[in-house]
């Protein structure tokens, strides 16, 4: 059978077992049974053909882009690992069938367990290290369910979690290692990769490409230190403990080590960091195993053990560490599982598997015992049991093993280990199926039904087997799979029982002798262990778990505290910092231009704008004042606008200034006048550096822009050049306005109409609702001046009208060849308007005011835009302007240009965007003043608005003056308008009271 | 401007007249009486654009002298902005609904910021590329303050228009140093002008800011301070949108700015693009450990995936930019789903953003609960779901590129993400005992939560032509 479709069976026939629970337990079992079954067979036709040293192949393009292709292979290593996971599998969907109740939910278990087991097979039979990996994060996932198919328990809960974020990380990190293979391979096959060991152990990713492997594989097998999630995933069912944590997904580390043996070992830093983990974790774990109550945590220790053992050979790197682990990889798997098995049977049976409660199980359960006796013998390394052959040869390896030149050290603690491995050994026996019958258990024990024991049996029999015959049963099995490991070439010796009087022999002596001298004073140590103190790896891992997420949190609340201005100072840092680095990567050259002459004006005009800058952020809390210093800077900037010769720009700036004041100075009113300081003086000289630190760079920047020559010469020749000839008029900037750049200045104006249309709809609904009552119950935070309408100013500004017109008029008309323009023009007729606003109140001018300034927006884009067409019937395209020379009697020649046609469209469009928002904002404040005066005529009025009299703190502001300001402001905000709406209410419901009562 | 100019822009043209058409009919119609239809319109006129753009004609068409281009490339992030558009808004229709969100200014807004999106990807010159980016960007800031009654939907949409009103301010400022040293605006002309060895100064901080003001776009570290707290206060279907189609737009203008424009001296922006990329990647996924406001956390994941769609186009390969567009595509589908599944976390009604909320969520409602679960695995990058491939192609675009170190730094911000994603998980399969969450979700809302799941697992076995078009995107980018 091809090796796809082994590994494609168990995830095609997944469904089945859900499907046929409903026609009961033992056909979801078998049919699980068969589909495993099925594989297995599928998989030993092949076996003749890797006996012989061949590999079955199938290769299927998948994503070659990525160089991901499905191709699997069976070759002596994944042949031997295939034969584990589905034999050993048939056996657990056996057992299952009995330990599994009926409340269980059966069908579901099975299917997870045939995705587990084809990720599993998926794994062993990958000749594609992404494939690999897509397997290996599905045993993760698989596994997840089946642990969490126990949904009930507590423990459970936290022991699964633990498990997939270790292996999940783990996992991830390999992606990382693999790609780095990958890479320096060129590809992505693994049979492919493992021809290249010279270029991969002499690449500088090699020990990067190593550590990160590694911590794929020791996360998944459970290597110090992350061990730790192993016991805790004993939770789950019994079957799911043997098959996951025993057989199988913890020795897919252990696959993948060997897997890469061929390219990865060899080197020392292979050996120091893989051997020593290996050893580390064997001691260990063993040490722990020894003081578990629980059978099953026992186990749990002692399998870490193990696989630290065959970690420990393989990181040896040698022929004989190879031989060791895969050999000892057989034993293990059957061995182990058949005890897991038993414990399973113990658990079931007796109602619980503390080793403390249960004892002299071997008259209850004779069977059971005498299959986990046989198990466990030879986990303890009993000659004629497998478990002594394998670990003599570990024994024997790490004999001729040093460390760091030190030639006793390694034998040393393996010995110890295997001690240790004996004395847990020897007490899972003597504690649980000797010694006087417990009488306690939640359940009387017996042996449980044959389909139960049937599992644990046959691999008890196969450990006798193969610890009498090794060479017979597993000879060519281990010679395959070893040969497949070390990359070829290799020829075992015989497997045999007697290798005579060797070292290790000795050492398997002291061991056992010594395990069963630490049983025997077991008691005392234990009180020592349970007294000692010793770290928690669970506690450790909540801790640090903990621990990051405080960190976390503590740093995200430092950046991300909601506050604007941190974002703000951030954001100024980065940009700085950008500005920063392309300045030091960047080629700067020396200046190209020459700095113009300085004088006095210009001396002043630069110390004025500095200072009135200066004091606007030292003064901005009171905003009045800082309106004004920002006046002063808006008029140093025109004035330097004359001094550069830019008389246009001067204008238009000047009467900008004027009318954007006006505004703000209305939009004030309703602020309070003095903001309050809110920062501490630590923040505010922070604050002040980081902005003299910003400044500077921008200055440098600009500085060193300006005093170097740009890419081509300015524009302003060609306009200075052409704007007579192609467009009859002298003024540069008013020609460029109105005709070389028409089609922006039509669009700004329809823009500014626009703008000021939304100014007015929103200063509408202000003028609505619950704002509008805020606006009555507004009352000025400061006296007001004693007149409201001062005579001087009357009487000057309504002289001034007709002047400011005809000015206005006269800028308009000169705009063509002389500064002006319809733009500035419409500002200076604003301003006299506005100018009325202020010195005869809203109603006297609204009163005298015939035309809406909606109308004029309209009219002003209308006749922009027609005048633009017009230029259509004479066949140019849209805003061509043309002009001509008119000559009227009376009069001297004068110029007619349709540009004027499309000024006057901006001049009206000016003039109703500026008037319409500002009578929108003056509307505002004459509700205001409504109120106030409401107010001033008596109190009858509050009494009769109550609502007025309580909102009347809140709408000077949004928050009470005396208070320092939180950073959060709208909290007290949003808490004083809920006070607000009680106390209306609570007034409602007195006078209601009061009404009653007459 | 000629009719063969107006035919390249035809699909941006009619999409803004129907933009036009639809704020006139909404208006006329009178209050939010036609929001429904108009959300349903909409959603399907943007998937039959997405249709006539995906199927249309091949080839590469530039209009209005340059400022247009219209090519493969930017025909995949098209079609990507409009499907993802269109999938958002049909899910937000019953969350909008019930609470009283839904207005037709909405869908209208959003299919002026798709224009804006359609105009940045298509943009061959500083000037387009920016009129459509403030044209997107506009109509974001109204969206995400859409709630206008509540504090924290202002406060988000505030946040973000003065941020974003700086960024722009920067890209300006880029933008007019590259003009003034370049000489010109066009991308095809700024590429001539650093044809030969190094940038000069001007250029380099010209293309220094605005890359810096396009990363705020893309949400990347140090650009990124906005994302949480916009997520966070926006609307949920809202921050659906900002989570997917800006991000593929943003991120598709910024490739064509460094190939095409600066397509000469890769050397010069992929060192920011990866500083971005690690920064992103790092500190997103760190960042995201200590959320547990499943919005808050979806910002981060952003900021992470941006990271490692920054790392793919640092690589400076057609690779590499295969890699980017693969991944935005399947980012896309993940987000929608997961989003999907969030419009629909409620309690009593109202709705529950603390990821502890979905605890035990999978005894409930085990289909949700495995479709969430494998979108979670996905967005973690765990295989074999798509999410692994999509950071895969990327990694080895980078690998190949030849930023070893990146590629390592990524790998262990992808295993610090997966630690939050996963608790997710946890808390679906094995939470403690809490009220449960309702167990309502609007037809739409499952059918995307399943269709996007469902596509992690069989886009492993065929990615729908994707990574094929993607193939030809990158080859129309980079020659």
């Amino acid at each position: 059978m091809s090796p796809a479709l082994i590994a494609a069976l168990p995830f095609l026939g997944a469904a089945l077992p859900s499907i046929l629970i409903r026609t009961g337990r033992n056909n979801a079992a078998a049919v699980s049974a068969l589909i495993t079954g099925l594989a297995l067979l599928g998989l030993l036709l092949n076996l003749p053909t890797v006996l012989a040293g061949g590999v079955v192949e199938t290769r299927i393009d998948w994503l070659p882009w990525l160089g991901l292709n499905v191709n699997f292979w069976i070759d002596g290593l994944g042949m031997l690992f295939a034969t584990l996971i589905l034999g050993i599998g048939l056996l657990i969907i056996l057992y299952a069938r009995y330990y599994l109740s009926n409340r269980d939910p059966v069908g579901q278990f099975y299917t997870y367990l045939l995705l587990f087991q084809g990720a599993m097979v998926g794994i062993v039979l990958s000749d594609n290290i992404l494939l690999l990996l897509i397997f290996w994060e599905l045993t993760s996932l698989s596994s997840f369910l089946l642990i969490g198919y126990w949904k009930h328990l507590p423990e459970g809960r936290q022991g699964a979690r633990m498990a997939l974020t270790v292996t999940g990380m783990g996992g991830l990190s390999m992606i990382a290692g693999m790609l780095i293979l990958g890479h320096i391979a060129g590809s992505y096959d693994i049979s492919e990769i493992l021809k290249h060991k010279d270029a991969i152990q002499a690449s500088p990713l090699y020990l990067p490409a190593l550590l990160l492997i590694l911590g794929g594989a020791f996360t998944k097998s459970a290597q110090f230190p992350f061990h730790f999630w192993l016991p805790h995933a004993m939770s789950a069912p019994t079957p799911v403990s043997a098959y996951l944590h025993s057989a199988t997904m913890v020795k897919a580390g252990l696959f993948l080590m060997a897997r890469m043996w061929p390219v990865l070992s060899g080197t020392p830093e292979w050996f120091y960091i893989v051997a020593s983990v290996g050893l580390i974790t064997m001691l260990l774990a063993a040490l722990i195993a020894i003081f578990k109550h629980d059978m099953k945590a026992l186990l749990a220790f002692s399998t870490v053990s193990h696989l630290g053992l065959i970690t420990f050979m393989l990181g040896l790197g040698t022929e004989a560490g190879a031989l060791a682990a895969v050999f000892h990889i057989i034993n293990h798997a059957t061995f182990k599982a058949a005890l897991f098995m038993s414990a399973g049977i113990v658990d079931h049976e007796a109602g619980t598997r503390d080793l403390t409660r249960v004892s002299g199980l071997r008259k209850l359960m004779p069977i059971t015992f005498a299959i986990a006796t046989i198990a466990a013998l030879s986990m303890a390394g009993i000659p004629l049991f497998n478990g002594f052959l394998s670990k003599e040869m570990m024994l024997e390896a790490a004999f001729h093993t040093s460390w760091l030149h030190n030639e006793w050290l390694v034998p040393a603690l393996a010995t110890l280990a295997a001690l240790f491995s004996a004395t847990y050994a020897f007490r899972f026996i003597s504690h649980a199926f000797f010694g006087p019958v417990s009488t306690d258990l939640p359940k009387t024990p017996h042996d449980p039904k044959f389909g139960m024991w049937l599992s644990p049996a046959f691999l008890a029999v196969l450990v006798v087997a193969i610890g009498l015959f090794p060479m017979v049963i597993a000879g060519p099995y281990v010679q395959m799979a070893t040969n497949a490991v070390v990359g070829g070439g290799y020829h075992m010796h015989e497997l045999k029982i007697w290798h005579g009087v060797t070292p290790a022999l000795f050492m398997s002596i002291i061991a056992v002798v010594g395990g069963l001298a630490f049983l025997a004073a077991h008691a005392p140590f234990q009180k020592i262990w349970d007294a000692m103190p010793r770290p928690e790896a669970k506690v450790m891992f909540d801790w640090v778990i903990a621990r990051a997420q405080a960190l976390s949190d503590w740093v995200t609340q430092g950046l991300h505290n909601g506050s604007m201005a941190r974002y703000l100072m951030l954001f100024t840092v980065a940009s700085v910092g950008a500005g920063l680095y392309a300045f030091s990567t960047g080629m700067i050259g020396a200046p190209t231009r020459e700095l113009t002459p300085v004088n006095g004006a210009a001396i002043v005009a630069w110390i004025l704008v500095l200072s009135a800058t200066l004091c606007i952020v030292a003064f901005h809390h009171n905003r009045i004042l800082a309106l004004v210093m920002i006046g002063i800077v808006g008029l140093t900037v025109s004035i330097s606008f004359i001094y550069l010769s830019a008389p246009d720009l001067a204008l238009t700036q000047i009467s900008v200034e004027v009318v954007t004041t006006v505004l703000m100075l209305l939009a004030l009113n309703f602020l309070p006048k003095v903001t309050q300081i809110e920062s501490s003086r630590f923040k505010i000289s922070f604050d002040v550096a980081l902005s003299v630190f910003a400044g500077a760079a921008v200055t440098g920047l600009i500085y060193a822009l300006l005093t170097r020559d740009f890419a081509f010469p300015t524009m302003s020749g060609y306009m200075l050049d052409n704007s007579y000839n192609l467009a009859g008029g002298d003024n540069v900037v008013n020609v460029i306005l109105v005709d070389f750049r028409g089609y922006d200045t039509y669009g700004e104006v329809t823009v500014l109409g626009i703008a000021a249309l939304v100014i007015f709809a929103l200063t509408e609904a202000l003028l609505q609702g619950a704002s509008s009552r805020k606006l009555i119950a507004w009352r000025p935070d400061v006296a007001r001046g004693g007149d409201k309408h001062p005579l001087m100013l009357l009487v000057v500004t309504r002289v001034m009208m007709p002047i400011a017109l005809v000015v206005g008029l006269y800028i308009f008309l000169r705009g063509h060849n002389q500064p002006g323009g319809g733009f500035i023009a419409g500002l200076v007729v604003a301003i006299a308007l506005v100018t009325q606003y202020m010195a005869s109140g809203f109603a006297w001018t609204q009163a005298r005011q015939k035309v809406y300034y909606h109308v004029l927006i309209a009219a002003g884009v209308l006749v922009a835009g027609i005048t633009g067409a017009g230029a259509l019937f004479n066949d140019m395209p849209f805003l061509t302007s043309d002009f001509g020379y008119v000559k009227l009697p009376g009069l001297d020649k004068f110029e007619l240009a349709t540009a004027a046609g499309f000024d006057l469209g901006v001049f009206l469009g000016v003039v109703g965007s500026v008037m319409l928002a500002l009578g929108g904002l003056s509307r505002l404040a004459r509700r205001a003043a409504m109120g106030e005066q409401e107010g001033e005529n008596g109190p009858h009025i509050a009494a009769e608005k109550p609502e007025a009299r309580v909102l009347a703190p809140l709408a000077a502001g949004p928050y009470p003056p005396e208070a320092k300001v939180p950073r959060r402001w709208w909290k007290t905000a949003r808490a004083a308008k809920e006070a607000t709406q009680a106390e209306i209410a609570a007034i409602h419901e007195n006078k209601k009271n009061h009404g009653g009562d007459h | 401007m000629t009719s063969a100019d107006f035919s390249t822009i035809l699909p941006e043209f009619l999409l803004a007249l129907y933009a036009m058409g639809a704020l006139l009919a909404g208006v006329w119609f009178g209050k939010d009486k036609l929001a429904l239809t108009l959300l349903w319109a909409t959603a399907g006129v943007m998937l039959v654009f997405a249709a006539w753009i995906g199927l249309g004609d091949i080839g590469a068409h530039v209009a209005f002298g340059g400022l247009f281009i219209d090519d493969a490339f930017a025909r995949f992030a098209k079609v990507t902005i409009l499907i993802s558009a269109a999938l958002v808004m049909v899910m937000s229709a019953d969350y909008m609904l019930r609470r009283g969100l839904l207005r037709f200014e909405y869908p209208i807004l959003l299919t002026l910021a798709v224009i804006g999106m359609m105009m940045m990807v298509s943009a061959g010159d500083l000037m387009s590329l920016y009129m459509g980016l403030e044209l997107q960007s506009l109509a974001l800031y109204i969206v995400a303050a859409l709630r206008r009654e509540s504090e924290r939907s202002s406060e988000a949409g505030l946040k973000y228009f003065v941020l974003g009103a700086l960024s722009s301010g920067l890209l300006l400022y880029g933008a007019s140093l590259t003009y003034g040293f370049a000489g010109t605006t066009q991308f095809s002309g700024i590429v001539q002008v650093v044809q030969h060895g190094q940038l000069p100064m001007g250029l380099l901080f010209g293309m220094v800011f605005l890359l810096a003001g396009l990363a705020f776009k893309v949400s990347a570290v140090p650009f990124h301070m906005w994302t949480p707290d916009v997520y966070e206060g926006s609307p949920t279907p809202v921050t659906a949108f900002f989570a997917t189609a800006p991000k593929v737009a943003a991120m598709a203008l910024i490739a064509r700015l460094v190939f095409d424009a600066f397509g000469q001296v890769p050397g010069e922006w992929s060192q920011i693009l990866a500083l971005l990329a690690a920064l992103s990647f790092v500190w997103g996924s760190f960042a995201a450990i200590a959320q547990r406001n499943i919005k808050r956390l979806m910002a981060y994941s952003s900021i992470t995936h941006m990271g490692f769609v920054l790392l793919g186009l640092a690589a400076g390969s057609a690779e590499g930019v295969q890699a980017m567009l693969t991944y935005m595509a399947i980012y896309v589908t993940m987000t929608v789903g997961v989003f999907a599944f969030i419009l629909a976390m409620e309690r009593d009604g109202q709705p529950v953003t603390d990821i502890r909320a979905l605890s035990l969520y999978a005894r409930a409602e085990p289909a949700k609960a495995m479709a969430m679960m494998v979108l979670m695995f996905s967005l973690a990058g765990v295989p074999p779901f798509l999410g692994f491939f999509a950071k895969f192609a990327v990694l080895q675009a980078a690998l190949n590129g030849g930023f070893i170190w990146l590629v390592l730094l990524g790998v262990v911000a992808s295993v610090v993400a997966a630690f939050y994603y996963l608790r997710i998980v946890f808390y679906m399969y094995f939470g403690k005992e809490v009220e449960p969450l309702d167990g309502r979700m609007p037809a739409v809302q499952w059918g995307l939560l399943m269709v996007c799941a469902l596509a992690m697992l069989v886009g492993i076995f065929n990615l729908f032509g994707i990574e094929g078009a993607a193939a030809a995107a990158a080859a129309a980018l980079v020659n």
